[in-house]
C-alpha cells in the first residue's frame, strides 16, 4: 500500500474540520476492510491523501432502544448488531442482514456505518491500479455493458450518467426497509433518501459529512432478511432482500420491501408492497407480489438469471414476516 | 546377507506383485499417530518461504502485461532508474538475457516451450513480462514500474478455443505461433485411438451423443509463490517455495551455469502446492531473475507475487467436448469417440476408459488452440479432463438406460478392454488376494449415505422445502502416478540411539513425513517417538517429489528399503567384534557371541529373539560413540543406510503398458438439493470410498479425502476464472470475487477406507492425494443432473442452472 | 524485542518510554509535553508491551510478521477474505492485513505465539484432530477459535463453523475442526487449562 497521511480525530468535528482540509482528498477510515481494499489495489485515480481515523471518536459505539425506537451509532461492530438479542427481536431483518455480512472477522471489524458507506464492488471499477477508467471514475464509458454483467444492475443505470454497478450492502436493504434514519454531522435523512447516486457516488454525502447514528423506529409487525449469494460466507450478495411487515387479521396492513444488489442503489420494491397490501402472506400473495416486484426488470446481456432470484428473494422475505 | 534377505530390500518388481513382506504386526504403520508437524503447525511455529527475510534484502517486481495480446513498442526505464531506493532495472532487450531459456520444471528438457526469460511480448492479461526492478522496498519497486514508459501495441486476442481455430481468427502468439494457433495436445498425439469403434459402434443397440463445457479455475494455493536469492560470492544460495526443489536446483545451476553442488537450496514448509506452480517456467522466472539481479546489485533479493500475480499459475482447460457413445441395452458400453477442443494443455481424456474399465474400442481427437488466457496446468491432478469425460459418458449411458449408475459401473469394470473375470486371474497369478475392489467401495459407500433408499430417476425428487433432491456418483481407479525414482537417508544419531530420517522437504500438507516415519519405525523395529523426519537439504537425497503425486507409492518403498539396510546394519554392529590392527581400537559388540540373525528390534531396543530379557536400548548401543577414556570401548561404526527405489509408473498409457494393470478402485458419492427459485446448489453430502491398499496413516487418508472433497466441490460449484469477453483482462482475480468454498459451503463428508492391499506401495498401499479432488467434481456433475433431469456446464453457477430449467429470459 | 530508549532532550536522561519522558520533562524542567512524535505507538502483544513508530500504511500484519518475527499470522489472500492472519485485538478477532498498525495504540493484541505460549488446549486438540494439511491457514483458523472460545466456552457445532466460516483453507481440512474446537472446550471447562 502506498503511503498516506493519518489523522486520529478525537471529536466529530475535528474529524469534518480535518476532511475540510483535505477537500475532496482524504477519505474517512472507521473499520477500513472496504476501504484499504481499495488503497492496496490503487483502484481510484486518486489516491487519499490523508486518512481521518473516526474510531478514536468516542460515544459513537451504542445499541439503545428508547421507547421502541432503536439507535445504533456508526461505529458499532455489526457483529455486535448481529449478536444483540434486543436487536434480534425487535429489527430481526437489521440482525440477519448484519449476520449475513461477510465472515465473523469482517463483522468484528466492519462499522455498520462504514457498511451503509461502502463503495460499489463493479470487477471493472475494482481492477487494481485503475485498469479500467470508466464512467464512474470521470471516465469515458462503462465497461461493464459490453463486458461481463453477471452481477450488475438489472433495473437500468444510475440516474445521471449510467453505472450499471450495484450497491453490495446487507444492511442497507434491512434500513431502508425498517423505515431507518441515518443522522450525519449535518443532517437526518430517510435511510431510502441516503442511498442516492451521482455518477462517483453511493450516498448523498457531502465531502465532509460523516454519518454518527442511526435510528429506527419502532416497528409493529414483523421483519425478515434473505440473502443470496454464491457462499454462505465471505460473500457479497448476487440478490438480497428486507422486508417489514405490519399484519391485522391475518392480512398485510403495511408493507416495505427493498432488494439490494439489483439496482444502483437499495431497491425499493413499491409495485410488490402494494401488490401485498390487504392480501395474507400465503403462496398466493407472495408469488404476486415477487412478481410485481421484477416486473420492470431491464437485465443486461449477462444477468438475466438475478430476475427469478429477485423474485425468490422477495418471496422468502414476505414468508419470512409470517 | 542371504539372498532372500537381500531381495526383501531391493527387489525392483515390488510393485508388479503382491508385497511379500509385509511386517507381522505394525506398531506404528496404520495406526493413529501424533503427525509430526501437527505442533509446529498449529502453533505458528512451522516456517515457510514466505516468512524467511534476510537481512539487507532487496525486494523484486516484476511488470505484468496489460492487455491480454501485446508487444513493447518502444521503452523507457530512466524514471523507474532515477526513483530512489531503486537499485536495479532488468529489461527484455538486456544484452545479459539469453533469447531463450528451459525454465520449465516438470520435465526438464523435454517437452515444453523454450521461452524467454523477460520476454518482449505478453500473451494473456497479468503474464510477468517486459521489466523487473529491485528496490529497497516492494512499495518502491511497485512504483518503479509504474515510472516505467512503454509504448504497448495492442493487438487482438482469443479466449475461446473454438473461436481461435476459425479461420480468420487472430495470431494468439505471433512470435512463436506465426503459422496459425493450433497447438498439439500435451503428451499424446491429436487422435488416439483403441480397438476398434466402428465395430464398437455397429454392435451398439443405442448411440447417444452430447457436449459438455467446464470454464477455467485455478489453484489458489494459500501461499503466494515466492523465494529469495542471495549469491555467496560464487555460489548460490537460495530459499524457495516449491514442490520439485531439485529440479529447481538443476535448472538454477544450468541457467547459471554452475555446478549443482554449488546451488544450496532451501525449501521449508509450503503453504499449498496441488502441482500448478511448480511445474511452469513462470515460477522459475522470478528466481532466475532475481539470481541476476542479486549478483549485479551484491544483495539478497526477494520476491512474491502478490494474489493478484499469482492467478495465472495454474487453471485447468477451459475445454469443450462432443461426446459419442454406443452401448448395449444392458449398460455394457461399446464404443466412444470423445473430441475436445482445449486451450492450453489438452490432457488426455479417454485413458481412463483404458485403465479401468472394459471399453477398449476408442477415439479420442482433441483440438488445441492457443489462447490469450493464462496457463494452465494440472491442479491437484492432471487426470481432471479424463475423470470429466469418463464421467460423463457413465452417467450418461445410465440416463439413457434409466439405470442406477453404480450398477452401470460395475457392469463396465475392467481393464484395458478385459472384464473382471481376466482381472481376477491377473490378480492370483501376481500373488494378490482377489477382491472386487469397485465392487467394496461402491458397496460400502452405498450404505454410508443409504443411496439404495435415496435413489430415484433423474428431476423426480422434489424435498418438502421445494428443492430438488440429487444424488450423483463417480469412479475411478487409483491412478496415483506411481512412477519415479526416490533416494532416501536414514541415521542414527551417534549419542541417544534415535533415528533422523535425511530427505529433501517432503511436505506439501499430505502428511507424508509422518508416515515416512511411520514406516522407519515399523522396518527399524523403533519406537515411532524416536523417529524424525527433520528435511535436510545438504544430505542431497531427493525424494520423489514432495508433490502428493508419487510420494507414497515410490517414496515408501525408498524409507523401507533404507529402514531395512539400516536394521541389518543395526544387528551386524549389536553383534559383530571388529576386528583392527590396532586392536585397542577394536570394538567389542555388546551381544558378542551372537550372530546378527539371533537379534531383532523392538520398541528402539535390541534384544536377542530366543531370550528377549537380553536387551539393550539403542542409546546404549550406540553411546560408546563418544570415545572419552576407556579405550577398551570402541566406538560403533556410524550407522546411516541409504535406501533407493527406481519404479515405472504402475500403468502408462502414454508409453509401453507398464508392468501391471491397477486393481483398486474408489468410488465417490454426491448429494445436492438445488434451489429451483435461485439455481443455487447446496451439497448436503459426500461420501467418499477408497482403496488405498494399506492405509500407512489413516488419519492422511481421511485427511486428502475431506480435502478432495472440499476442493473438488468448490472448483465445479462456485470457481471459475473471469475474463472481460471485450477485453480480455481477467475481472475475478482476488478472493473476494474467485470463491473458493467456506466452511458452511460443504455439507458432511464421509471418509470410508477399504484396504485390499493391491496396490504398489509398500504394503499394497496407494496414493490418494489426487483423486478425491478430481472424481468428486464429476459425481457432483451427475448429482446436478439427478436433481434437475438436466446437464449443466461447470461450474454449475445459478445462472447455468436456472438457464437450464428454463427460467431465464434471454436478454435483448 | 527492543524498546525504543527516550533520551530526554534537556537533560539526556534515558527512558523507557514516550509516557514516561513526557512525565520527566514536565515534572523535572517544568517545560510543555512534548508531542508525540507521529507514528509511535505502543501496543501490548502477547502480554508484552511495545512500542514501534510505524508509517501509516504499516499494516498490523506487517508490524507483527515482519518487523516484530511472530510469523505465525500468514498472508493468504491480503484482502481480508481469508483470516489467516488473524490476531485477537481487544477480545475480537480481526484481521491483521487490513488494520492499520497506526491504529492500535493503545490495543491489546494476541497473536498464535501467544495462544501457543499459554498452551491453550486448542493446540494440541489440532494436532490430534489433523486439522491441517499444509498448515498455512491454520493459525489463523486456532487464533479465530480462540476467540470465539473466550467469548462463548461451550459452542454448538453451527456455532463454531459459523465463527470459522471467514477461515479459508484450500487444503480442505474444514471438517476437522469442529471436533478439535469442541474437545479443546471440553478441556477449558474440565479446568485443566490455566487462564492465560
Ligand atoms: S458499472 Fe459503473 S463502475 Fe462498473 S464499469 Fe460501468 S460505470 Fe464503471
Ligand atoms: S490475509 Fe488477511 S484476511 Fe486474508
Ligand atoms: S491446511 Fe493448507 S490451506 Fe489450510
Amino acid at each position: 500500500m502506498k503511503n498516506f497521511g493519518h489523522v486520529n480525530a478525537a471529536t466529530l468535528e475535528e474529524a469534518v474540520s480535518a476532511l475540510r482540509r483535505y477537500g475532496n482528498r482524504a477519505a474517512v477510515i472507521a473499520g477500513g476492510t472496504d476501504l484499504l481494499g481499495k488503497m492496496k489495489d490503487e483502484v481510484l485515480p486518486a489516491y487519499p491523501e490523508a486518512l481521518i481515523n473516526i474510531k478514536t471518536i468516542p460515544g459513537l459505539d451504542f445499541i439503545r432502544y428508547e421507547g421502541g425506537t432503536l439507535s445504533i451509532g456508526a461505529l458499532t461492530r455489526l457483529e455486535d448488531i448481529a449478536t444483540n438479542d434486543a436487536v434480534r427481536n425487535g429489527h430481526a431483518a437489521l440482525a440477519e442482514a448484519a449476520h449475513r455480512t461477510a465472515s465473523t472477522h469482517l463483522r468484528e471489524m466492519g462499522t455498520i456505518g462504514g457498511n451503509i458507506c461502502q463503495d460499489i464492488r463493479c470487477w471493472y471499477y475494482r481492477n487494481p491500479q485503475n485498469r479500467f477508467p470508466c464512467l464512474r471514475k470521470g471516465g469515458g464509458r462503462c465497461y461493464a455493458i459490453d463486458g461481463d454483467n453477471r452481477y450488475h444492475s438489472i433495473f437500468g443505470g444510475s440516474v445521471e450518467k449510467g453505472c450499471y454497478a450495484v450497491h453490495p450492502s446487507d444492511t442497507a436493504p434491512a434500513l431502508v426497509a425498517l423505515d431507518a434514519t441515518i443522522t450525519t454531522t449535518r443532517r437526518a435523512i430517510r435511510a431510502e433518501d441516503f442511498f442516492q447516486v451521482s455518477a462517483a457516488k453511493t450516498t448523498v454525502l457531502e465531502d465532509d459529512e460523516i454519518v454518527s447514528r442511526i435510528d429506527l423506529p419502532p416497528l409493529v409487525g414483523k421483519s425478515a432478511f434473505v440473502k443470496f449469494a454464491l457462499r454462505k460466507a465471505i460473500d457479497f450478495p448476487i440478490v438480497n432482500c428486507a422486508a417489514a411487515i405490519g399484519l391485522s387479521r391475518g392480512k398485510v396492513r403495511s408493507a416495505r420491501i427493498c432488494l439490494n444488489a439489483v439496482h444502483v442503489k437499495p431497491y425499493r420494491a413499491v409495485k410488490a408492497e402494494e401488490a401485498i397490501i390487504g392480501k395474507a402472506i400465503d403462496e398466493a400473495g407472495v408469488e404476486s407480489s415477487a412478481a410485481a416486484a421484477v416486473a420492470g426488470a431491464k437485465p443486461m446481456s449477462h444477468n438475466a438469471y438475478m430476475v427469478p432470484i429477485a423474485k425468490a428473494m422477495v418471496k422468502r422475505a414476505l414468508l419470512g414476516c409470517k | 546377507m542371504k539372498k532372500d534377505d537381500r531381495e526383501r530390500i531391493v527387489a525392483p518388481e515390488h510393485t508388479v506383485r503382491a508385497d511379500k513382506y509385509p511386517l507381522d504386526d505394525y506398531t506404528a504403520v496404520g495406526k493413529r499417530v501424533r503427525r509430526k508437524d501437527g505442533y509446529e503447525k498449529a502453533s505458528g511455529y512451522a516456517v515457510y518461504a514466505s516468512d524467511i527475510q534476510i537481512p539487507g534484502m532487496l525486494h523484486q517486481k516484476i511488470l505484468t502485461c496489460p492487455y491480454p495480446n501485446a508487444r513493447i513498442a518502444a521503452i523507457d526505464t530512466t524514471r523507474a532508474e532515477a526513483l530512489p531506493g531503486v537499485r536495479a532495472v532488468l529489461r527484455y532487450d538486456d544484452p545479459e538475457l539469453p533469447p531463450k531459456a528451459d525454465l520449465s520444471g516438470h520435465f526438464g528438457q523435454a517437452g515444453q516451450p523454450h521461452e524467454p526469460v523477460l520476454d518482449r511480448c505478453g500473451y494473456w492479461q497479468g503474464m510477468p513480462m517486459g521489466v523487473a526492478v529491485a528496490a529497497d522496498t516492494e512499495e518502491i519497486a511497485r512504483e518503479a514500474l509504474k515510472l516505467v514508459r512503454i509504448e504497448w501495441e495492442a493487438r487482438p486476442f482469443n479466449l475461446d478455443p473454438v473461436e481461435a481455430l476459425k479461420a480468420g481468427a487472430p495470431l494468439t502468439n505471433p512470435e512463436s505461433y506465426p503459422d496459425g494457433n493450433f497447438l498439439l495436445p500435451f503428451m499424446h498425439e491429436k487422435k488416439v485411438t483403441h480397438g476398434d469403434a466402428d465395430k464398437g459402434f455397429r454392435e451398439a443397440e443405442q448411440t447417444i451423443e452430447f457436449g459438455m463445457r467446464r470454464d477455467q479455475d485455478t489453484w489458489v494455493g494459500p501461499e503466494r509463490p515466492c523465494g529469495i536469492f542471495r549469491w555467496n560470492g560464487e555460489y548460490p544460495e537460495v530459499w524457495l517455495k516449491h514442490q520439485r526443489p531439485h529440479l529447481a536446483k538443476r535448472q538454477l545451476a544450468q541457467f547459471f551455469k554452475v555446478g549443482m553442488s554449488q546451488v544450496t537450496v532451501h525449501c521449508p514448509y509450503q503453504g499449498g502446492s496441488f502441482g500448478g506452480w511448480s511445474q511452469m517456467a513462470l515460477n522459475m522466472q522470478p528466481n532466475v531473475i532475481a539470481g541476476i539481479l542479486s549478483k549485479r546489485t551484491g544483495r539478497p533479493v526477494r520476491w512474491q507475487f502478490s494474489r493478484r500475480e499469482d492467478f495465472c499459475g495454474a487453471g485447468m482447460d477451459n475445454a469443450r467436448y462432443r461426446v459419442k457413445v454406443g452401448f448395449k441395452n444392458n449398460g455394457e458400453i461399446t464404443a466412444l469417440h470423445a473430441t475436445s477442443w482445449f486451450s492450453r494443455e489438452g490432457l488426455s481424456h479417454t485413458d481412463h476408459f483404458v485403465e479401468n474399465s472394459k471399453v477398449i474400442n476408442i477415439i479420442q481427437e482433441s483440438n488445441g488452440a492457443i489462447c490469450n488466457i493464462f496457463t494452465g496446468w494440472a491442479i491437484r491432478c492432471e487426470q481432471n479432463m479424463n475423470c470429466y469425460c469418463f464421467s460423463a459418458v457413465m452417467n450418461h449411458v445410465a440416463e439413457a438406460l434409466k439405470m442406477d449408475p453404480t450398477e452401470l459401473a460395475l457392469i463396465n469394470d475392467g481393464c484395458e478392454g478385459h472384464a473382471m473375470a481376466d482381472i481376477a486371474e491377473w490378480k492370483r497369478k501376481r500373488g494378490f488376494e482377489d477382491r472386487d475392489s469397485l465392487r467394496e467401495c461402491i458397496k460400502a459407500g452405498k450404505k454410508a449415505m443409504d443411496w439404495d433408499a435415496k435413489w430415484h430417476l433423474p428431476g423426480m425428487k422434489k424435498l418438502p422445502s421445494g428443492r430438488m433432491h440429487g444424488l450423483g456418483m463417480s469412479w475411478a481407479h487409483e491412478w496415483g502416478d506411481s512412477g519415479g525414482s526416490a533416494a532416501i537417508g536414514i541415521r542414527i544419531e551417534r549419542d541417544d540411539g534415535t533415528a533422523r530420517v535425511l530427505g529433501l522437504r517432503c511436505d506439501n500438507g499430505v502428511c507424508a513425513e509422518t508416515a515416512y516415519c511411520q514406516i522407519a519405525a515399523d522396518e527399524l523395529g523403533f519406537r515411532y517417538e524416536d523417529v524424525e523426519y527433520r528435511p535436510f537439504e545438504e544430505a542431497g537425497f531427493a525424494p520423489m517429489t514432495p508433490d502428493s503425486s508419487t510420494n507414497l507409492a515410490v517414496n515408501g518403498w525408498a524409507i523401507r528399503n533404507a529402514a531395512r539396510r539400516l536394521k541389518q546394519k543395526i544387528l551386524e554392529v549389536a553383534s559383530l567384534p571388529r576386528v583392527t590392527e590396532r586392536p585397542e581400537m577394536g570394538y567389542i559388540p555388546p551381544f558378542e557371541g551372537y550372530r546378527p540373525e539371533d537379534l531383532d528390534v523392538r520398541e528402539s531396543r535390541v534384544f536377542v529373539k530366543k531370550d528377549p530379557s537380553k536387551s539393550i536400548s539403542m542409546a546404549e548401543l550406540v553411546r560408546p560413540a563418544f570415545f572419552m577414556g576407556k579405550m577398551d570401548v570402541g566406538s560403533t561404526e556410524p550407522l546411516f543406510a541409504w535406501g533407493w527405489q527406481n519404479q515405472q509408473g504402475a500403468y502408462d498409457i502414454s508409453g509401453p503398458p507398464g508392468p501391471r494393470p491397477i486393481f483398486v478402485r474408489q468410488a465417490h458419492f454426491v448429494e445436492v438439493e438445488v434451489d429451483p427459485e435461485t439455481g443455487g446448489i447446496e451439497v448436503t453430502r459426500v461420501t467418499n470410498a477408497n482403496d488405498v491398499g494399506k492405509a500407512v496413516n489413516p488419519d492422511a487418508v481421511e485427511g486428502q479425502q475431506y480435502g478432495g472433497s472440499v476442493m473438488g466441490v468448490s472448483r465445479v460449484r462456485t470457481e471459475e476464472v473471469v475474463y472481460c469477453p471485450a477485453t480480455g483482462v481477467v475481472l475475478n482475480g482476488n478472493l473476494i470475487d474467485y470463491k473458493i468454498n467456506t466452511m458452511l459451503d460443504c455439507g458432511l463428508i464421509d471418509t470410508i477406507i477399504v484396504e485390499t492391499a493391491m496396490g504398489y506401495g509398500p504394503y499394497g498401499s496407494v496414493g490418494i492425494g489426487e483423486d478425491v479432488a478430481s472424481v468428486v467434481p464429476f459425481a457432483f456433475y451427475a448429482a446436478v443432473h439427478n436433481a434437475i433431469g438436466k446437464w449443466v456446464d461447470l461450474p454449475a453457477t445459478p445462472d447455468k442452472v436456472l438457464k437450464a430449467l428454463g427460467k431465464v429470459q434471454e436478454a435483448k | 524485542m527492543t524498546t525504543p530508549s527516550y533520551p530526554c532532550p534537556y537533560c539526556a536522561a534515558p527512558f523507557g518510554s514516550h509516557e514516561a519522558l513526557k512525565a520527566h520533562v514536565v515534572a523535572g524542567h517544568g517545560a510543555e509535553p512534548l508531542p508525540k512524535p507521529h507514528g509511535l505507538i505502543a501496543l501490548t502483544v502477547n502480554g508484552e508491551r511495545h512500542e514501534h513508530t510505524v508509517e501509516p500504511n504499516t499494516t498490523l500484519y506487517t508490524l507483527i510478521h515482519d518487523r516484530m518475527g511472530l510469523t505465525g499470522a500468514k498472508m493468504f489472500c491480503d484482502r481480508g477474505a481469508c483470516g489467516s492472519c488473524t490476531v485477537i485485538m481487544d477480545g475480537r478477532p480481526v484481521l491483521s492485513c487490513m488494520t492499520l498498525a497506526i491504529e492500535c495504540d493503545g490495543k491489546t493484541v494476541e497473536t498464535i505465539e501467544g495462544v501457543a505460549a499459554a498452551k491453550h488446549p486448542l493446540i494440541e486438540t489440532y494436532v490430534k484432530h489433523h486439522c491441517m494439511q499444509c498448515g498455512y491457514c491454520t493459525p489463523g483458523f486456532v487464533v479465530t477459535a480462540k476467540a470465539l472460545l473466550d467469548k462463548n466456552p461451550d459452542p454448538t457445532e453451527e456455532e463454531i463453523r459459523e465463527a470459522l466460516a471467514g477461515n479459508l483453507c484450500r487444503c480442505g481440512t474444514y471438517p476437522q475442526h469442529p471436533r478439535a474446537v469442541t474437545e479443546a472446550a471440553g478441556l477449558l471447562q474440565g479446568g485443566r487449562h490455566e487462564k492465560g
